[in-house]
């Protein structure tokens, strides 16, 4: 993960906080990028989901899901296309899995190091077996929707894998190596 | 076009502007009669209320899905495979519209100049002599008034205009028509073609027709429609007006005659009945926004609300002569109701031509013509199916791993999976009395209007369809070495297949049907019926083509009638 920019946003978190208290209210993990009508999403969390999102698929030479902003896709799916129950699973599983890294390295996870960070997804994978665990299914459900962000962006699809909106040809037959799959 | 409409007296007035209804419009102008058309929705102009046509993938907040509040808010349409976030905007929401549902039924509307013919499936395979033949021969509904021959010029002149695309395929069960060049089937497409053509003499493998513009001919850039890019975006409206809506066609085509008023924003709230003339003079308007009641007259009236919903005006069209709904001497109106049998599927793997895959995309895959009981009686159900076959083969990506792993994998070439084949069963249903739609005695609509009850179910016989097409399709997929076959029923409601028809059936004897061999009420003539609800049998094929010739055949015939002073007003 890019360091200089995990630093850059805890930076502008704390900064953020220390200047516009009064639009936290209720909430003291201060105010969020978007809005978020259903849940109670602090700019904590989406910074804790920015590194998460960081750690599962990092930027470097090319983008990673951080950069193409998978995190805030990631959060407005959980906001508007999740049910009530599990928007409420969802956030149970994040305070979970923050308590985990607190339990782990007495730290957020976005205050975690890189290897620090990488422990914590190794012992999430290893409880996996839990189907219950809220943790488990946060980082699952987490995971799911990072790469749905990351692989339907605009840079996945025009850098990556390139959607073709008018594509004007249908060939029924050609051979694998011809094409991209 | 302002709705401050100063004449209120046409030639002919069309209530709806979907597939049959636009096709009305554009047959009445192009004859020279200036021609009223009553849209309930909003307009819908070509190009220009596309709004998310040439959207992007990333430019869609949730990517496509539908927004938990909207699923939860419309379980009904939430159901529709393509009710989705491109799209929404072109389908009637639960709540604006409701209905009784005595038994389930989900109702799929478009309420929109253009109407569904915007979002429609665009298969347009012909009818045979063998299916309108079907009752008859099999002791069920009433027998059709025409038959094959009546209708298949008609068909002819609707599939020029509209641009159909397809192959000839020399099959009785399957006329052929007027076709633009065909896409091809896939790899594995033929390779089960081939199969089925080995094993049996009277089951085929066809690329299915469908109303997309391959090779535009002169009539279609004369309607300003160009050459199908294959984007597969077609619920959206399509920017090169590559396949058939009536926006794109019908509609601007009548227009430019000059004789087209089209007016948006009408509810129709009956059809007007005058007792002294003794035939219907006009059509009670309800003007959406404002409430008012406005009445337009005509010598002939088109119903093409859409099947359900013109069975709806006809109850709703009651006069001193026709206490039951407009030419309900039978009392039949509303009965008989039908659909098709989608609940139905079998999938397969495929291991083999591992070194093929395809490239592009074109809008439609194979389908088989019905193959049960075509020229006798052969089951132990009536009637048969057809089947949509469509073989694809995905990529994958292996998403385990995470930090550097996962993302080398994300940018890498994915891997091809196996092929995947599937065949989905579009089922006859038998009409039956039982199967009904009906005026609900208590509640209205916003406009004052009752609202519908729908009360449809499935039968015996469609379950033991079902069975059967699972027996065949699984000893078909085994037949060409497929694995992993799964049959599944969705056990969907009626409705879901948006191919409801029925309720103002024709037939020759009007104590038994609604409509003569004209789409004519059998009494009161100057009211034609040419949308799903003149259905008296269902058959097995997309439905809309047969409207669309129909229509045409009906409009000519009428426009006659009236020279002949037949239908004076």
């Amino acid at each position: 993960m890019n360091r200089r920019t995990a630093i850059r946003n805890c930076f502008f978190v704390t900064a953020g906080v220390a200047l516009i208290p009064s639009c936290m209210q209720n909430n003291d993990g201060g105010k969020p990028s978007q809005v978020y009508n259903k849940i109670p999403i602090t700019a904590k969390h989406e910074l804790m989901m920015a590194e998460l999102a960081d750690t599962i698929i990092p930027g470097g030479e090319t983008p990673g899901a951080k950069e193409v902003d998978a995190h805030l896709f990631s959060l407005v799916m959980v906001n508007d296309c999740f049910s009530p129950d599990e928007q409420q699973q969802f956030l149970k599983g994040m305070d979970e899995f923050e308590a985990l890294c607190k339990q782990s390295f007495s730290k957020n996870f976005a205050a975690l190091n890189e290897t620090q960070r990488k422990s914590i997804l190794e012992k999430v994978v290893t409880m996996s077996s839990d189907k219950n665990n809220a943790a488990v299914q946060f980082y699952q459900k987490s995971k799911g929707l990072i790469l749905q962000g990351f692989t339907n962006s605009k840079y996945y699809m025009t850098k990556v894998r390139v959607y073709e909106m008018v594509p004007g040809r249908f060939h029924g037959c050609v051979p694998v190596k011809s094409v991209k799959a | 076009m302002g709705n401050n409409i100063q004449n209120t007296t046409f030639d002919a007035i069309v209530i709806g502007s979907g597939i049959s209804g636009g096709w009305a419009a554009k047959e009445f102008c192009d004859k020279g009669l200036k021609t009223l058309v009553l849209e309930r929705g909003r307009d819908v102009k070509h190009l220009k209320d596309y709004p998310t046509t040439n959207m992007n993938p990333w430019e869609f907040q949730h990517r496509g899905q539908l927004p938990y509040d909207l699923t939860k808010e419309n379980p009904v349409i939430s159901k529709c495979y393509a009710f989705k976030e491109d799209a929404t905007h072109f389908f009637v929401k639960d709540k604006e519209h409701e209905y009784v549902q005595e038994k389930p039924f989900d109702w799929i509307r478009g309420y929109q100049v253009g109407g569904k013919s915007i979002m429609w499936a665009r298969q347009t395979q012909r009818w045979s002599q063998y299916d309108f033949e079907g009752p008859a021969r099999d002791g069920f509904a009433v027998d059709w008034p025409i038959r094959y021959n009546d209708i298949a010029p008609w068909y002819s002149y609707v599939e020029k205009f509209a641009g159909i695309s397809g192959n000839k395929d020399g099959l009785d069960i399957l006329p052929d028509g007027e076709f633009l060049p065909a896409d091809e089937l896939n790899c594995v497409e033929n390779h089960f073609k081939d199969h089925v053509a080995d094993k049996y003499n009277d089951r085929h493998v066809i690329y299915g027709r469908c109303a997309h513009l391959t090779q535009p001919t002169e009539l279609h850039l004369q309607q300003g429609r160009g050459q199908c890019q294959k984007r597969n975006l077609c619920q959206r409206g399509c920017p090169f007006g590559g396949y058939f809506n009536s926006n794109s066609s019908t509609l601007p085509w009548a227009e430019k005659t000059g004789n087209l008023t089209l007016r948006p924003h009408s509810v129709v709230h009956s059809i007007i009945y005058d007792e002294a003339k003794g035939k219907a003079t006009g059509v009670k308007v309800i003007d959406a926004e404002t409430k008012e009641e406005i009445e337009f007259f005509a010598p002939v009236i088109f119903v093409n609300a859409a099947a359900y919903n013109t069975n709806l005006i006809l109850l709703n069209s009651i006069s001193k002569r026709f206490p039951q709904g407009l030419g309900n001497d039978s009392g039949l109106l509303g009965k008989y109701v039908a659909f098709h049998n989608y609940r139905a599927k079998v999938s397969a793997k495929f291991n083999g031509l591992s070194e093929s895959t395809t490239d592009g995309r074109r809008p439609t895959g194979a389908y088989m013509p019905r193959f049960r009981n075509v020229k006798k009686q052969e089951t132990d159900f009536l009637r048969g199916y057809a089947i949509g076959v469509y073989a694809g083969r995905g990529s994958y990506t292996d998403t385990s791993g995470v930090g550097s792993t996962l993302k080398e994998s994300l940018l890498a070439e994915p891997n091809h999976g196996s092929w995947n084949i599937s065949a989905g069963m579009m089922g006859e249903t038998i009409p039956k009395i039982t199967n009904t739609v009906s005026l609900d005695p208590v509640k209205k609509d916003e406009w004052g209007i009752p609202q519908l009850k729908i009360s449809i179910e499935y039968d015996d016989n469609d379950e033991k369809m079902i069975k059967d097409f699972f027996a065949e399709m699984t000893t078909m997929f085994t037949e060409a070495g497929y694995t992993d076959i799964k049959t599944a029923d969705s056990k969907q409601a009626p409705g879901l297949d948006i191919h409801e028809m029925g309720g103002v059936r024709m037939g020759n004897d009007p104590t038994t049907s609604l409509l003569n061999k004209w789409h004519q009420l059998h009494s009161c003539p100057n009211v034609f019926v040419t949308d799903g609800a003149c259905m008296t049998s269902t058959s097995t094929q997309n439905p809309s083509l047969t409207y669309m010739a129909f229509t045409a055949r009906a409009v000519d015939y009428a426009v006659d009638q009236l020279k002949k002073g037949e239908l004076k007003a």
